[in-house]
């Protein structure tokens, strides 16, 4: 018998989560994050007896096609938008606004979607929601600074612009969270 | 070329009978090659998984992952355990994590490098039940809810079949031959994170097979059932499923069009 | 406070799991229940001296445990031996 007791070798090299101590971590304690509480979780995810068919959650109307046609808006309106900001320069005050308030859409749409990919409901309960709270009230205050951005500065393309030249145009550059 | 490609079959598979009848003249040497097999016993459950290594004559072994292992639960260890059934990929029990990239281990060939070990997992972010078996009782509860058979209301007058065009067939062409294997849902990142929930690509590729078959009236509510943010939103089109599953099937392109279905 | 010491979450799922085995040995007969005791202690005691920190043998231990749970609950089960 050659049963030589080998090294161990992580089960998933590219996740870098799994080290050689916790190699047989179940899935659940190696994809948690760190400081938060996880509340107990189904056996082996599990729920009821085996013959038992998966419930999925309630239907709801904001999280279907609806959530995923404002997703997909955002991603593709930015795009030219982004582009022509680029290869153009500084534009229109009102060119500009609309490009800021797409790029937060688009931001807030995608944080929204890692939230519930990372910090479920499932598994961090009220975690789940305080997340929102903080990705809602970020974007909120993102809008603030961009409106004070559009109405007393030159608008985030201007801001970039004036950050990669190095020379300020407008009386003052006001700074925001964006 | 194909006749070169079929001579070089032909040998392969005579040395595999050669090993079966031991009788037969064979190569003197032995080409040994080292598997190394992700092990651990649920009996003594404080005891950490490890890699065994096993060393396999390719000289005297068929040219596939399953015969390797059948030849090391046969001659070396016979505690090894793992599932397999049919050894020609249409019952899908044999799937397994081998070099990294989750497949059948009957319609994958040895690498015949000998000098490069073979490393053999189970399927990656599920609960082992012992050695490469993985437990899938979640998989077949998800498969379960979306009611993966015909409804209809009425039935033709004559209790005869229900008839299908040539073209209504033709879509479910490249969904109706998955066999449910678990190698794509097992290869995405968002199925890991969320294999409670989020239904995976293969049970995906199900309910989509059953939203475009033309006999089914229940469309409404298989596509309800998929409207929230977990079911079916979680895909965010990484496209492991299709580049790891073993039949050639796409499970990504049918998520999409569930996507489109439901948003058109 | 000395002597009250806080109990991690695992740890509360274990007591919990043990307690709900507790319940069901006492919905079954009561000439039978003791031998469902004498199980339970059996199998918890097996694993008294498993390190506190070994987290994946014990939520291991856990899945198995509430499964067999399940199994010994139904109706059908009177008697353990």
């Amino acid at each position: 018998m050659m049963l030589s007791r080998t090294g161990f070798a992580p089960l998933n090299r590219s996740l870098g989560l799994v080290s050689r101590r916790t190699f047989q971590s179940s899935a659940k304690r190696c994809l948690t994050i760190p400081f938060l509480p996880v509340l107990p979780q189904k056996p082996g995810g599990v729920v009821g007896t085996p013959n038992d068919p998966y419930v999925p959650p309630p239907v709801s109307k904001m999280e279907g096609p609806i959530h995923w046609w404002i997703e997909k808006t955002f991603a593709v309106a930015t795009l030219p938008l982004a582009a022509t900001a680029l290869i153009a320069g500084p534009l229109s005050t009102t060119y500009d606004s609309v490009f800021s308030v797409a790029l937060l859409g688009y931001c807030y749409m995608e944080f929204h979607s890692c939230i519930t990919d990372y910090i479920p409901k499932r598994v961090y309960g009220k975690f789940h929601n305080y997340a929102l709270y903080l990705l809602g009230g970020g974007s909120l205050i993102s809008l603030l600074g961009i409106y004070k951005l559009e109405s007393e500065g030159e608008g985030i393309t201007g801001l970039i612009h004036s950050l990669w030249t190095g020379k300020t145009t407008s009386k003052e550059v006001t700074e925001s969270s964006k | 070329m194909t006749l070169l490609a079929r001579n070089a079959y032909s040998l392969l598979s005579r040395r595999g009978l050669a090993s079966a009848a031991a009788s037969a003249p064979k190569a003197t040497t032995s080409r040994l090659k080292t598997f190394k097999i992700y092990r651990w016993n649920p009996d003594k459950p404080a005891e950490k998984p490890q890699l065994k290594a096993y060393q396999v004559d390719l000289n005297n072994c068929g040219p596939m992952i399953l015969d390797a292992l059948l030849k090391i639960k046969n001659e070396q260890d016979a505690t090894l355990t793992f599932r397999r059934s049919c050894r020609e990929g249409i019952c899908g029990s044999c799937a397994m994590n081998i070099g990294g990239r989750n497949t059948l281990a009957c319609l994958c060939r040895i690498d015949q490098d000998e000098s490069k070990q073979t490393k053999i997992y189970p399927l990656p972010h599920m609960y082992i039940v012992k050695d490469l078996v993985p437990d899938l009782t979640n998989f077949y509860q998800q498969y379960k809810s979306i009611k993966p058979y015909l409804h209809r209301k009425d039935y033709p007058a004559d209790g005869k079949e229900i008839l299908q065009s040539i073209d209504d067939r033709k879509k479910l062409d490249g969904l109706y031959e998955c066999i449910l294997c678990a190698c794509c849902s097992t290869s995405c990142p968002s199925y890991w994170w969320n294999q409670e929930e989020y239904l995976g690509p293969a049970v995906l590729m199900q309910a989509y097979r059953w939203l475009i078959d033309s006999r089914d009236q229940a469309t409404k509510m298989r596509q309800s059932m998929l409207e929230n943010s977990m079911s079916l939103y979680r895909c965010h089109t990484i496209m492991n499923c299709t580049k790891t599953c073993p039949k050639g099937l796409n499970p990504g392109r049918s998520i999409a069009e569930i996507k489109k279905q439901l948003a058109l | 406070m000395p002597g009250v010491k806080k109990l991690s979450g695992l740890q509360k799922e274990v007591i919990h799991l043990y307690r709900q085995w507790v319940r069901m040995a006492h919905t079954k007969p009561i000439d039978t229940q003791p031998r469902f005791m004498n199980f339970i202690h059996e199998e918890f005691g097996k694993y008294r001296d498993l390190p506190r920190k070994d987290f994946t043998t014990i939520e291991y231990l856990l899945r198995t445990g509430s499964r067999r749970l399940q199994m010994y609950s139904q109706d059908d089960v009177k008697d353990i031996h």
